[in-house]
Parts: structure tokens; C-alpha cells; sequence
């Protein structure tokens, strides 16, 4: 998200904003603003007409977000309400991804963006901006300890500063102070976390949404020095509605002069404020339960499917020759000797560039099908080569036929060497599956991060994924090693 | 009768284990495969199975060329006891003989496991029957294989080396037990223990090298043998 400032914490804060907030009102004073035909702060009666809908991404806390009973929350979520009702129109809320919010706007999906969208010139081309209804902007971060030497980002030359990877935040330190070392990280959560670890002197976020995650996190940060550059957040609309743009500007004028502007801010970035977010415990184990769920759905589903193909995989390979053994030869060297990651990242994006399109979980158990038939296919083939030729002898002299010789006599005794090792290629199968987090399935790897990215416990959660893997692998490994004992006592492996 | 001319067989290494082999088992009789180790009684007994590519010479089985047989008909014909056994080591000595009948051939599984618990009396070798092959005695196990193959009623049944982990006692019973068994199946026997092979065999054959170095009566050929007039070839 672009814009992103922060609102100091410190017992000035609201009013800096209400400054903000009064400026915009100035600029178009309340009683001057002609609201749209027959709407206004007093005109209740309109309340059947169309409502005003109003896009917003709901990913974005502490101003767009889902609360704990799913519920659409948040300081734009409550902006929106209140030029809503002073609109005297009800409220339509759209929640859509932020790639597309803007093209939305423009094809009249919607009436307004109240999402904090940040006014640059190159979208005041498209579309007409309110007033600014807050200011953020880049704010430096240090731990509360270090505030007396690191009084501002001149103050971190040559020490490690940490900012999202690709954000402004980046490209602005590198550009403009390229004596500080830059760190990126993919998340807020890592950052605190290596600030907790003394790997980081600060860090570069937005004011506001930094001052919340800290808060929410509990950590004892605080901002050093003043805004690197600031943001300025506003409503826009379509350009061919001059009508509602004055009427939001009344609004937000009316906002500033009831003071209903600073009790929002005061609610979602005041110091009074409890811990804002945090999860129940009911609802952490849901998302964890759940996401183990997928985690073992994806392992299995992929399993099955890799396990089935590695037994005429593993029969060519045992050939030993021929143009089918060395194709397959290619294909098991290929996926073994290249990361499984970068198999998911290009089925996943790769697909779609040839006309496939498949969904998260889809591409995950394709790849991881994959993977497990050509790691599976090498086992079986060992297990295949560990039969003595004199036992297909047997079975032929007996008269039993080719395919009774493979289903009751070779591959049974494949099967059972092949056992343990299989085991353990489905214990790091299983392990692997934490890698689909990369593609947006909902595993559980996943859903701890989402977990961690509200309560900011990285290493008590990631534990606990750890440990429900763990559950479901050791009686798999335990379980190995008693197949191995029972064929050794069977004459089948030999030490 | 079973016809063998002109055989020879070299394996892949170029180990030449037979050469020009002509030898010819007749109908009602039990035949002796004798010969020093390594003298190529496996290898005749694995081609005369249509276990090896045999481009040179030819076996017929009553007439008919071995190359023509369906390989159905040729299994239900023939049965083999490997030296090495090959004992299947993932079933019990019990479902081991059962197999065979229960898929070769069709018979109930309650009646071929009847049958089996018979054969395995009689073989001395009852106690065994839930066990698994890994826990056999030598002897044992080479009863159980025997047991497998004759279970089958072939109308030929090759044996490699049937006795060579039996006491004389336990060779003996055998000895026996073939005799009562002739009049259905016809027998060769690979054995270099020329006192089971006289006992059972009244016809021989005696390899050397991979050549046939006497073949006849089997008195004739163990007399041949011990008075030094069946040579070998030097190299073996
Ligand atoms: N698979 C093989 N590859 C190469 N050479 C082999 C193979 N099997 C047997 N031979 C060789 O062929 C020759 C005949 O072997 P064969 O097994 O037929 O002898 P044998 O008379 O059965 O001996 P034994 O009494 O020891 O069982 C030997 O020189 C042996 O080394
Ligand atoms: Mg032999």
C-alpha cells in the first residue's frame, strides 16, 4: 500500500492531526460546501436513495481490516461511516485487492476509495482527491534505549536499518541516505524480531501503522526524528462527479468542527487505547487446526498421487536401459537436483503463461506430486533391484504369469525393502509441504504468520507448527524403524 | 521323451558351459545329471527349463521343439527345483506351496493348503509350515522347495541338486518317496552324489567341461567313472 504515515503516539499526536484535519476544513469551510442535490448533514429524509458505495481493501490494519467476528473494521471503515451519514446516504463498503482499486473507480464500481490512498500527481491525473483527510508518511523507528544517540537517520550511518522489501521505504534509504546500511525484510513481524536480536539499530515504516504494530506488539519502540517524507491521504472520486466530491469535503469539514475526527483517532491511534488487536485462543487454534488440515489434505492428495506414479516410473528405471529408462532417468535427475521451491514458484506463475491457470492448492499438489514421484520412483526402483532374478525364476517356473510373478512375488518383496525408505521420503514430503505458504495456499505455515503478523509471537507460534509436524512425523519415523527391524528378521534387508 | 542335440551355451562373459551337448531322456525312467562342479549340470538344466536363450542346438519335449511350446502349457509340463530354491521369503513355508496352485492353477486355497500340510508330512517337515523361509534349516528348506515343484503334478520335474543338504537318512526317505512318485512324473536329477543317483536313476549322463563324457545305464556310467575311463577335459 502506498501511503502510510504515522501519527506520533505521544500525547501531541491528535492534535497535529486535528491540525491536519483543520487545515483541510479551512480550505473549504463547512457551511460553504454544496452537498449533492438534496443530501447534507441534515437531510435524513434521503436516506432511500442510492448508497454510497465505497472501496476499501480490509487488509490494512488498523484502517482496513476483519475484526475477530469477521467483521469489516477499522479508522477508514469509520471515516466511511461518517461521510456516510453525513451524506445522509447509507453505506456500502466494496472490499477488493489494491492492484485493482483505482481501474474499479474508474469503471464506476464504486463511488469513492476510503482506503488510505495517499495523493500523488500521477493519480490526480485519473481521478479528483478530497482534502487530505490525514497525513502520514516515513518514520524512523529505534528502540526506546537508543533515543538519546539515535536522534534521527543521519544519526544510523553505517548501522543496519530495516525496511520492507520493495516499499518506498527502501528505494527512499537507498536513494537518499545510502550511508545507512539498508536491511529488507518481508514483514513487520521479522523486523521486531530483529530488533529484539539486536540485529537492527531501527526501522522505516509508516508513522501510524508502525506506531500501531508497535503498540500492538508491546514492543518498546518509539519514532526518532521527523518524518522522511510525508504522505497526505485522501477520498478520491470519479472526475466527473464534482458534486460528491464537495459533498465528501463537507463532510470531512464537518467531521473536524464536531470533533468526531479526533475521538476516531483517538480510538484507533490513542495512547488510552488497549492492546488494539490480539486473537482468542478459540480462534488461533481454529486457524491452526485448519491450516494443519490443508498442510496433511495437500501431503496426502500429493503422496498418493506421487506413489502411484513412482511404481511404473520405478519399474522403467529398473530396466536399466532403453530410451524409456533414460527419459525417465532425466526427468528424476531434474527434479531432485532442483530446489522444490523454485518447482512451485514455476508451476505457479509458469502455468498461466501457457494457458493453464491452476489455483494455489492445485499448483501445490501438481509440484509436490511431482517431486514425490521422482523421489519415490528411485526407491522403488532400489526396491525393485533388491529381489533376486532367481525368485522371477521361481515364480515363472511355477507357472504363475508374468503379471502374478510381479503382484504376488516381486513386488511384495520390492514393497517391503522399499518400506522404510519410503516412509521417510513421505516424512520429508510432508515436511516440504511447509513451502506452499510461498504460493498463498492456506497451510499451516500460513496461518501462524497471519497469527504472528496480529499477536507479533513468532517463535512461540512457529514452535507450535514445529511441534504439529512433529506429531505427525514421528510415528512415521518410529514407524520406519519397525518395518526395518521386521524385515531384517524376515531375510529381506541385511545389514 | 525329452531330446537334446547339438546344445551349446556360452554366458554373457563369454564362459562357455556347455558345448555340442546331445543327450536324450527317455519316458519312465529317472535321470542322473552327474558331473564335477562347474561342468555345466545347472546350465543344461536351465535350457532344458527355457530358462536361457539357446541360439545353438535344439530340445524337443515329446516331439515337439521347445521354442514352440506356449509358455503356459510349457510351465504346467515342466517343473523345476532350483539348487538355489528361491524359497519366496515374504510368504510362510505353507503359503509358499499353496501359491502356485491357488494362482497357477485354480484350486481352492483350502484344498491346495490340504495338500500342501499333506506333502509336508510325508516330507517330515509339518512343523515348518508357519514359518517363514529365513527361519529354515538347509535341509529343510530344499524339502519345502521339492515340495513346491511336485505339489504342481508336472509331467517332467528337473531337480538341481535335490539331496545336497540331507543327511544320508533324510536322503534315503527321499530315495524312497521318488520311487513311489515315477510312475506319474517323469525325473532328471542334476546330483553329483553318485549314491543317490544310483539308487533312484537308471539312466545318467555324465558331464565334463561342458561336454557329455558318457551317458547310459547308470551302473555303467558310475563303473566308467570310478575306474578313470570318463575324463574330463583338462581345463576342468
Ligand atoms: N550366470 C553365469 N554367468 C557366467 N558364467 C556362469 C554363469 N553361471 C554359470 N557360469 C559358469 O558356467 C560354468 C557351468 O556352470 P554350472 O552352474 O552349469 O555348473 P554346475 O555343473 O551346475 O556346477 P555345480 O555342481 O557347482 O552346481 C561354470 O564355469 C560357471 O562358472
Ligand atoms: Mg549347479
Amino acid at each position: 500500500m502506498s501511503l502510510q504515515a504515522g501519527w506520533p503516539l505521544r500525547p501531541g499526536a491528535a492534535l497535529a492531526l486535528a491540525a491536519v484535519f483543520a487545515l483541510a476544513a479551512a480550505a473549504r469551510p463547512a457551511a460553504a460546501a454544496e452537498p449533492e442535490a438534496g443530501t447534507g448533514p441534515a437531510a435524513g429524509a434521503e436516506a432511500d436513495q442510492a448508497p454510497l458505495t465505497v472501496a476499501l481493501t480490509g487488509k490494512y490494519p488498523p484502517f482496513s481490516f476483519y475484526d475477530e467476528n469477521g467483521e469489516l473494521a477499522g479508522f477508514d471503515v469509520d471515516v466511511s461511516r461518517a461521510v456516510a451519514g453525513r451524506l445522509g446516504r447509507r453505506l456500502e463498503i466494496v472490499a477488493t485487492e489494491w492492484d485493482g482499486i483505482l481501474a474499479g473507480l474508474l469503471s464506476g464500481k464504486y463511488d469513492a476509495i476510503i482506503g488510505s490512498m495517499a495523493i500523488t500527481p500521477e493519480r490526480a491525473r485519473q481521478v479528483d482527491f478530497s482534502e487530505p483527510y490525514y497525513v502520514s508518511g516515513a518514520q524512523l523507528f529505534v528502540r526506546r534505549s537508543d533515543r538519546g544517540d539515535l536522534d534521527g537517520i543521519a544519526a544510523c550511518a553505517g548501522r543496519p536499518v530495516g525496511v520492507g522489501l520493495g516499499e518506498t521505504y527502501e528505494h527512499y534509504l537507498r536513494r537518499e541516505h545510502p550511508e545507512v546500511e539498508a536491511v529488507t525484510y518481508k514483514s513487520t513481524v521479522d523486523i521486531f524480531q530483529d530488533m529484539e536480536n539486536d540485529r537492527l539499530s531501527g526501522f522505516i515504516t509508516d508513522k501510524l501503522v508502525g506506531a500501531w504494530q508497535v503498540k500492538s506488539a508491546g514492543r518498546d519502540f518509539v519514532p526518532a526524528g521527523k518524518l522522511l517524507f510525508e504522505e497526505r491521504i485522501g477520498i478520491p472520486v470519479r472526475k466527473d462527479r464534482p458534486e460528491l466530491l464537495a459533498g465528501i469535503n463537507a463532510a470531512l469539514a464537518d467531521m473536524q468542527a464536531s470533533g468526531e475526527r479526533d475521538r476516531l483517532f483517538e480510538k484507533w491511534f490513542g495512547l488510552a487505547r488497549r492492546r488494539p488487536t490480539g486473537m482468542s485462543a478459540a480462534t488461533v487454534v481454529r486457524l491452526l487446526l485448519r491450516g494443519f488440515g490443508i498442510t496433511i489434505g495437500v501431503a496426502v492428495a500429493s503422496l498418493a498421487i506421487g506413489f502411484v506414479l513412482a511404481i511404473p516410473l520405478g519399474m522403467v528405471l529398473n530396466r536399466g536401459r532403453g530410451a524409456g529408462c533414460r527419459a525417465v532417468r532425466a526427468f528424476v535427475d531434474f527434479v531432485r537436483g532442483t530446489p522444490v521451491l523454485i518447482q512451485l514458484l514455476f508451476v505457479y506463475f509458469g502455468a498461466p503463461q501457457v494457458g493453464v491457470t491452476l489455483s494455489p492448492i492445485a499448483s501445490a499438489v501438481l509440484t509436490l506430486s511431482v517431486s514425490a514421484a521422482a523421489y519415490m520412483s528411485e526407491i522403488v526402483r532400489s526396491g525393485l533391484m533388491s529381489v533376486d532374478h532367481g525368485q522371477e525364476l521361481a515364480a515363472r517356473a511355477l507357472g504363475l504369469s508374468g503379471r502374478q510373478t510381479f503382484r504376488l512375488v516381486v513386488w511384495p518383496q520390492a514393497f517391503r525393502v522399499a518400506m522404510p525408505p519410503l516412509i521417510n521420503a513421505v516424512v520429508a514430503l510432508t515436511k516440504d509441504t511447509a513451502l506452499i505458504s510461498v504460493i498463498s495456499v492456506g497451510e499451516v505455515v500460513r496461518e501462524a504468520q497471519s497469527i504472528i503478523s496480529v499477536t507479533f509471537q513468532p517463535i512461540q507460534y512457529y514452535l507450535i507448527v514445529a511441534g504439529m509436524f512433529f506429531v505427525f512425523t514421528f510415528p512415521l519415523m518410529k514407524l520406519a524403524g519397525r518395518v526395518e527391524a521386521r524385515m531384517k528378521e524376515r531375510g529381506f534387508v541385511h545389514d | 521323451m525329452i531330446e537334446v542335440t547339438g546344445l551349446s551355451h556360452a554366458y554373457g562373459d563369454g564362459t562357455e558351459a556347455l558345448r555340442d551337448v546331445n543327450v536324450v531322456f527317455p519316458r519312465g525312467t529317472i535321470s542322473a545329471v552327474l558331473g564335477e562342479s562347474g561342468s555345466g549340470k545347472t546350465t543344461l538344466l536351465m535350457a532344458l527349463g527355457r530358462f536361457l536363450r539357446v541360439p545353438h542346438g535344439r530340445i524337443s519335449y515329446d516331439e515337439t521343439d521347445l521354442n514352440d511350446v506356449p509358455e503356459a502349457e510349457l510351465r504346467r509340463k515342466i517343473g523345476v527345483v532350483f539348487q538355489k530354491l528361491y524359497l519366496f521369503p515374504h510368504l510362510t513355508v505353507l503359503e509358499n506351496l499353496a501359491l502356485a496352485m491357488v494362482h497357477a492353477q485354480g484350486r481352492p486355497r483350502k484344498e491346495a493348503e490340504a495338500a500342501a500340510l499333506d506333502m509336508l508330512e510325508r516330507l517330515g517337515i509339518r512343523a515348518t509350515a508357519e514359518s517363514y523361509p529365513v527361519r529354515l534349516s538347509g535341509g529343510q528348506a530344499q524339502r519345502a522347495a521339492i515340495a513346491r515343484g511336485l505339489l504342481l503334478r508336472p509331467d517332467y520335474m528337473l531337480l538341481d541338486e535335490p539331496t545336497s543338504a540331507l543327511d544320508a537318512n533324510t536322503t534315503d526317505e527321499f530315495a524312497a518317496w521318488l520311487g513311489e512318485l515315477r510312475s506319474d512324473t517323469n525325473f532328471i536329477i542334476v546330483t553329483h552324489d553318485v549314491l543317490f543317483a544310483r539308487k533312484v536313476a537308471e539312466m545318467g549322463v555324465y558331464l565334463s567341461g561342458g561336454t557329455v563324457a558318457a551317458r547310459g545305464p547308470i551302473e555303467e556310467i558310475i563303473r566308467n567313472v570310478r575306474a578313470g575311463r570318463v575324463v574330463g577335459e583338462p581345463a576342468s
